[in-house]
């Protein structure tokens, strides 16, 4: 279960896999014969009156093996690297639905930022470490073993030896030193991050700077930064800068001991000069693989770190499913809240409480209260973004749980209160990227809204790019666009969230009279702080602390002279 | 048509001109550390002898004595060669430790300055320049523009003079052990560079692609996410999947170009070493025969031609790491010339305290010197006076704000405050004096107290008082920490009610002389705004106050409301008087297009 996504991927890539690791094999295989060959030759070469046919063939020998490595080595990348590839897009599309299920309440607790690294850069790290770091690890490990195994057999096992025994040594240099850097280069990292975060309140605040000239204090405090970041940085390459020169001495110990050891047996007739070259040359090829393994190790740690977080998303559950024979149909438009108390995850206090209320099908409901009191929260649950305690909501005398999230999404429109459009056309917008409206009905829903002539101004009309590469709108026509995309799906249930703020007075009030007509026999539901969009409500609900306070009609309500006439005095006092 | 290949060449020649003179800054830049980047240089040469060595004592050692069976003594012995070559090897290993870090620290202490250079220019630049530039192109300035030039200090340039160095030693030794095998070994060479770069240049192709479709990959999860809640409700997951998908393909695709490219090159070198070793051996075969050529110079020479490769393919890479790196400096030098624009706090006549009044004398600005946006402006406030700006969206409220606190310069006409002409007044007295509420209100990450004083000395007592003041207080107790409770980053975990809030509080403890509040209240509820209004008689009592504001409750009761419209003062007086005037503020009142109506 741990690691299940990626034990898949490689069941259903398992040919690939093991096609690729035999290549690796061969080809790892085929370059240590090479000194070998060469020792061979110079062998020959000694020889007073050598054949050159003989020459001739190990020439031919030296190509083969030129060639051999040359398609094993492409065959073996292409299949091993490619289906890392292959898993790092696989493990960025998982994410990325998983990410399209998760509940409402997963995404209130996570950064945008920290979510997109997933789907960056530890999906990069898991290749790094399941591609290219898992085949040099392999080639490298062929690459020793067999060079190591034909010094021992066919040159000279004392010479092996005695040449060898610096190895042991450059290994722990490298995994003690490689982990002090790790430590330094991560502060390095953070330090980094610390300036980057700087700079980028600072830019971003630079008007408050100006205005309470905050200037030097800024770059003050931006100076220590960069001083802790030269240290930290000179501080690493002291201890980095160790590494390279700690190998090359010790491989340096091998070849002058090969030199002097073996030369010697050259001498003395226990091994032939083709031997003590291809020993030679065997000492520096097994010196490449040796040298990465810091680099090796600290990618598949990397790799199975990013792993596991990538896991613990992947595992994380949608707080809202269907159940089992979820109802699949619309919902008609009849709503009725049976003492409801909800409570946000994670909080002490009720965010509703005890709420009792019935909206008969075609009505149109007011909602008031201050920030905090719980609208937000009512229209949350409707939409089936938190879930909602069995038996305290229905929905046309069915509990809201019984339903699928697709029936009670669809009987339902949402305008909300921070609009929010995506970076593409206004119809793609509108038409929530589905492409079930026609021209006609989408000029109607932006007519409907009071937007039809502002999109028609814009040069590319309806094919307007929005966003950062596009057109900038005002918070009104963002409004009213996304009042548009809320009508065209001609819902059951239209919730408007404050959704009027940013639009004049004038055009509210056009909109709230097109909304009359067209909204008569559907139920809607407007959420506001302000008395003037709700008091032509069939009823108006009062919120106060999560409960309900009041409710009635405008007239009823002011004649009662309690919260909703204090609000209304209040806001009214304020317009005079 | 002509002209497009004269205008290309032109272009060409301006970016070729502007790469000379970003390496001319940076080589500027080094100078004070030439001392530690010659000493470098010459570790540099020292160690590449090192690698050059090595080849010929091999090659002594099997032709003089392995297969030349000369007798051995003293020096000249195998034993004092290895040796030798052992102190040496050692030698070098020091000197390449040293190298590193003679380079790294001259690196980072010029990265340093740079940096430090960046930052307080941007510190200074004047709105108007801001205004025209992206923020996250600053951003992208003082981080990853210096990120570049610091990886090419540390990594490249050190590395790049290695390799030169390096090829040119391979190629002298070559030439002056052996001609002959040196010119066969050159056959294989160019083939070699020729590959290596040509593969090294689609890979770089390729991988602009591959990075601005990740880009592409990081706005869309970006996007996505922030609205997927709007996904959500609208049931637009498949089609987003569906998005998702396609541009993932896209980045899939790509990715197998660079796989199959790689392919080709990480199995080249072994190939070319190998060909070139056949080729040595094919071509010295006849010689060894003859006794014309040692096998110990044979073999050195398949090390020469292996030790090829690798500076040939670090030079074709860091040749396109210092292109970049180029750029980059450009762009930074670039912003480092704005310098000349940059404001000037420090002097002209100071000013401890604003006694007296503010007074704007016929003021003609314009932000492009093509537009007015404020014509002929007169108005003048005095200590204990308040003063209301009302106009539709456009008039030039904010403009004359942005003026007061000296953000932008006039074309025309006077600013006085206490009769100095502002352009005469130290910047950095004037906006002491002036506290600013702007709508979007704009916290940094810290916390509360912080956000208030912003690194000013105010004592605590002023603090709490300055909270009480602007009815923070009732929102600070909601908080277990009080004042020290930790504001995130842009203050995302406060509503915009309390941000604004929090904003009062930050002004008011700055205590200023002039107390401009722009659209200050539009995010407070109405029964939070009549505290403040409240609390506000208070505190402005002995202050030039300005609001600017679309709520008729903090507009009425100003001293002086100066009614504008496309640039113009059309009207000024008290509510009442405007009001009896029956004039465009009457009317604007009584359509309430431009006031919130109840709010």
């Amino acid at each position: 279960m741990k690691y299940r996504i990626l034990k898949d991927f490689i069941i259903k890539n398992k040919a690939i896999y093991l096609i690729g690791f035999f290549f690796i094999l061969l080809a790892s295989f085929v370059q240590t014969l090479f000194p070998k060959v060469l020792g061979n030759i110079i062998d020959i070469l000694g020889k007073e009156n050598f054949s050159k046919t003989a020459v001739y063939t190990r020439i031919g020998y030296l190509l083969l093996i030129a060639a051999a490595t040359f398609i094993f080595t492409f065959i073996w990348r292409n299949l091993i690297i490619g289906a890392a590839r292959k898993l790092e897009c696989t493990l960025r599309e998982t994410l990325y639905s998983h990410l399209q299920i998760l509940s409402q309440d997963f995404f209130s607790k996570r950064k945008t930022g920290d979510l997109i690294a997933y789907g960056i850069n530890d999906v990069l790290a898991i290749r790094m470490a399941f591609g290219p770091a898992t085949a040099m690890s392999v080639n490298g490990i062929v690459i020793c073993a067999s060079s190591i195994y034909l010094m021992l057999t066919s040159i000279n096992f004392k010479l092996t030896l005695m040449t060898l025994a610096p190895i042991p040594i450059v290994i722990f240099c490298m995994l003690f030193i490689g982990r002090q850097i790790q430590f330094r280069f991560h502060r390095v990292q953070e330090l980094f991050g610390e300036i980057s975060d700087r700079v980028q309140e600072n830019i971003n605040g630079i008007r408050v700077i100006k205005a309470y000239v905050q200037e030097e204090p800024e770059i003050k405090k931006f100076n220590t930064l960069c001083d802790n970041m030269m240290d930290a940085n000179i501080d690493m390459v002291k201890t980095s800068s160790k590494l390279t020169p700690i190998i090359e001495a010790c491989f340096s110990v091998s070849f002058v001991l090969n030199l002097i050891l073996g030369g010697r047996m050259v001498l003395n007739g226990t091994i032939s000069l083709g031997d003590f070259i291809a020993f030679n040359t065997y000492v520096t090829m097994i010196m490449a693989p040796i040298v990465s393994i810091g680099r090796i190790v600290n990618n598949i740690q990397r790799g199975l770190v990013s792993l596991q977080r990538l896991q613990e998303i992947l595992n994380t559950p949608p707080d809202i499913v269907d159940q089992e024979n979820a109802i699949k149909e619309r919902i008609d438009g009849n709503i009725e809240f049976k003492n409801l108390t909800f409570y946000y995850p994670g909080m002490k206090k009720p965010a509703l409480e005890g709420i009792n209320l019935k909206i008969e099908n075609g009505k149109t409901i007011g909602i008031v209260g201050k920030t905090g009191s719980g609208k937000t929260t009512l229209a949350n649950l409707l939409l089936k973004l938190y879930n909602t305690g069995s038996g305290q909501l229905f929905l046309d005398n069915q509990d809201i749980n019984d339903y699928s999230i697709d029936a009670v999404r669809n009987s339902f429109s949402f305008v909300p209160q921070d609009t929010f459009l995506f970076s593409t056309s206004i119809k793609e917008n509108i038409a929530s990227f589905k492409n079930i409206y026609t021209d006609d009905e989408i000029e109607e829903a932006t007519k409907f809204s009071s937007i039809y002539e502002s999109i028609t101004g814009f040069t590319d009309g309806f094919d307007t790019i929005l966003g950062e590469r596009g057109v900038n709108l005002s918070g009104g026509q963002k409004q009213r666009i996304s009042i548009a995309r809320a009508i065209i799906r001609n819902p059951s249930v239209l919730i408007l969230d404050d959704s009027l703020s940013a639009v004049d007075t004038i055009t509210e009030k056009n909109i709230l009279d097109s909304f009359k007509q067209q909204r008569r026999g559907k139920t809607t539901l407007i959420i506001s702080h302000r008395v003037s969009a709700v008091s032509g409500s069939d009823e108006i609900i009062v919120l106060h602390g999560g409960k309900i306070k009041e409710s009635g009609t405008h007239e009823e309500l002011i004649n009662k002279e309690g919260l909703y006439y204090e609000i209304y005095t209040e806001q009214s006092k304020a317009e005079e | 048509m002509k002209f497009i290949p004269n205008k290309a060449k032109q272009k060409n020649k301006q970016g070729e001109h502007r790469k000379t003179s970003s390496f001319k800054e940076l080589i500027k830049i080094s100078l004070p550390y030439k001392n530690k980047f010659l000493l470098a240089i010459a570790c540099v040469i020292l160690i590449n002898t090192s690698v050059l060595l090595k080849p010929i004592i091999v090659k002594l050692v099997i032709d003089d004595f392995l297969v030349g069976k000369k007798a051995q003594s003293g020096f000249y012995s195998i034993t004092a060669m290895g040796i030798a070559y052992l102190l040496v090897s050692l030698t070098v290993s020091l000197l390449s430790y040293t190298q590193a870090n003679l380079v790294n620290s001259a690196g980072q202490k010029i990265i340093k300055n740079l940096r430090r250079r960046v930052f307080s220019t941007i510190q200074f630049l004047p709105l108007s320049y801001l205004d025209k530039t992206s923020s996250g192109r600053l951003i992208t300035r003082a981080t990853n523009d210096i990120s570049e030039i610091s990886d090419m200090y540390t990594d490249i340039v050190i590395n790049l003079f290695k390799d030169i160095v390096l090829l040119v030693g391979i190629v002298y030794t070559m030439l002056s052990i052996n001609v002959q095998l040196s010119l066969i070994s050159f056959t294989v060479i160019p083939f070699m560079a020729l590959l290596v770069v040509f593969i090294k240049n689609k890979i770089r192709e390729n991988f602009f692609t591959l990075k601005h479709i990740i880009g592409k990959i990081n706005g869309s999860m970006a996007e996505n996410i922030s609205g997927m809640k709007v996904i959500q409700i609208f049931r637009a997951e498949k089609e987003k999947e569906q998005e998702f998908k396609e541009l993932n393909h896209d980045y899939y695709k790509s990715t197998i170009i660079q796989i199959r490219l790689n392919s080709i090159l990480r199995p080249a070198s072994d190939v070319f070493q190998n060909i070139a070793i056949a080729i040595l051996i094919w071509f010295g075969m006849g010689k060894i025969s003859d006794h014309s050529l040692q096998i110990g110079v044979l073999y050195a020479f398949t090390t020469y031609v292996k030790q090829f490769f690798n500076p040939i393919s670090d030079l074709s890479e860091k040749y396109n790491s210092i292109q970049s790196a180029l750029v980059s400096t450009e762009r930074i030098f670039n912003l480092l010339k704005q310098k000349d624009i940059t404001e000037d706090v420090e002097t002209g006549l100071p000013l401890q305290k604003i006694e007296k009044d503010i007074e704007f004398k016929n003021v003609w600005f314009s932000y492009n010197d093509k537009d007015w946006v404020l014509k002929d402006v007169s108005f003048k406030v005095s200590r204990g006076q308040s003063a209301a700006f009302v106009g539709e969206t456009g008039a030039g409220k904010t403009t004359i704000i942005s003026l007061i606190t000296g953000f932008y310069k006039i074309q025309k006409g006077e600013i006085l405050i206490d009769g100095i002409n502002i352009n005469d007044i130290k910047l950095k007295d004037l906006r002491k004096n002036i506290s600013v509420v702007l709508q979007d209100v704009f916290l940094f990450s810290g916390d509360i107290k912080s956000n208030i004083t912003l690194g000013d000395p105010i004592d605590d007592k002023t603090i709490s008082e300055a909270i009480k003041n602007s009815c923070f207080d009732t929102v600070i107790s909601d908080f277990q920490k009080g004042i020290d409770e930790s504001v995130m980053e842009r203050g995302s975990t406060f509503s915009a009610g309390q941000r604004q809030l929090l904003s009062f509080a930050r002004a008011i403890a700055h205590d200023p002389d002039i107390f401009i509040l722009d659209e200050a209240t539009a995010n407070i509820d109405t029964h939070t705004e009549n505290l403040i209004q409240q609390a506000l008689e208070n505190t402005t009592k002995n202050r030039i106050t300005l609001v600017i504001a679309h709520r008729l409750s903090t507009i009425k009761n100003c001293d002086k409301i100066v009614v504008m419209r496309y640039g113009e003062i059309v009207e000024m007086g008290n509510h009442q008087e405007l009001l009896d005037r029956e004039g465009y503020y009457a009317n604007l009142v009584r359509d309430s297009s431009c006031f919130d109506k109840v709010s």
